[in-house]
């Protein structure tokens, strides 16, 4: 009962969002109506940070417990970190192509986020590489701590440090937030609810890799 | 293109992927489900 009616809060919220972006917020100046696109793909830019950051966390589990469900939750947020990766590059390419007249201009913003995505890209074909299951764990925890410490980097600080045609950060190198109140209502609800989706998404994976443990154990 | 639309279509795409992702998801889920309630009966036979 509690599940159900939270997942029709959790429409009702996206919905708002939705009509929200649309009716209530106001347009940035510079931006115009593509203001819009900001509620939806920051989100997507964010969830990768957040899916990575938990993808790491089991990593480092894995290697502090070595128990097999922990690298099978790694990598299934990592899988979803991947799904949210490409989404944020490819609204941001159409983003770029309304607004700079291509889709693709190799600026700090882009290049930084593709490596991101090569980075995490080389996790899973390492993965796909080792076929010991206990070795492939341990590399590949190894490996996804070491990835994810490149996140900050390439999401946050280069984005910073190099001029580049995109809108400026959300929070500005002062540590402002330069956005009326209606657009922060908007904005914050459109991430907090976004966030909740990946939860549901996450939560729904480790549900599966439980499962699949649960049929391995019975079949032995 | 409307610029309206352009949102409109990023939308779309942001959807169809987080759909994708939970209809393939659950579809496991279900299929597993089926193979641990066989097993459980098989065992009890």
């Amino acid at each position: 009962m509690v599940n159900k009616l939270l997942k029709i809060g959790l429409f009702l919220i996206l919905s708002l969002v939705i009509i929200g972006a649309f009716i209530y917020a106001p347009l940035a100046k510079g931006l115009g109506e593509f203001t819009r696109v900001l509620y939806f793909h920051v989100p997507m830019a964010w969830i990768t940070v957040v899916a990575f950051f938990i993808g790491a966390v089991y990593s480092i589990l894995y290697l502090k417990k070595k128990e097999h469900k922990y690298d099978l939750y790694a990598e299934t947020a990592n899988q979803l970190g991947f799904l949210f990766v490409v989404l944020a590059t490819v609204t941001g390419s159409i983003w770029a192509k309304m607004s700079w007249g291509s889709f693709w201009n190799w600026d700090p913003r882009e290049t930084s986020i593709f490596i991101l995505m090569l980075v995490y890209a080389a996790y899973f074909a390492l993965r796909s590489a080792v076929e010991q299951a206990d070795r492939r764990a341990s590399l590949a925890a190894v490996y996804d701590i070491i990835a994810f410490v490149t996140v900050p980097f390439f999401v946050f600080i280069v984005p910073r440090i190099y001029a580049s045609l995109h809108p400026d950060p959300l929070i500005n190198t002062q540590g402002k937030i330069h956005m009326s109140p209606k657009m922060q209502l908007v904005f914050f609800t459109s991430l907090f609810s976004y966030t909740m989706v990946f939860v549901w998404m996450l939560i729904m994976r480790i549900k599966m890799i439980k499962l699949k443990l649960k049929l391995k154990e019975m079949e032995q | 293109m409307q610029p309206v639309y352009v949102v409109l279509i990023i939308n779309l795409i942001i959807w169809a992927g987080i759909f994708g992702f939970m209809f393939n998801t659950d579809k496991k889920i279900s299929s597993l489900s089926v193979k641990l309630e066989r097993l459980n009966r098989d065992k009890n036979i």
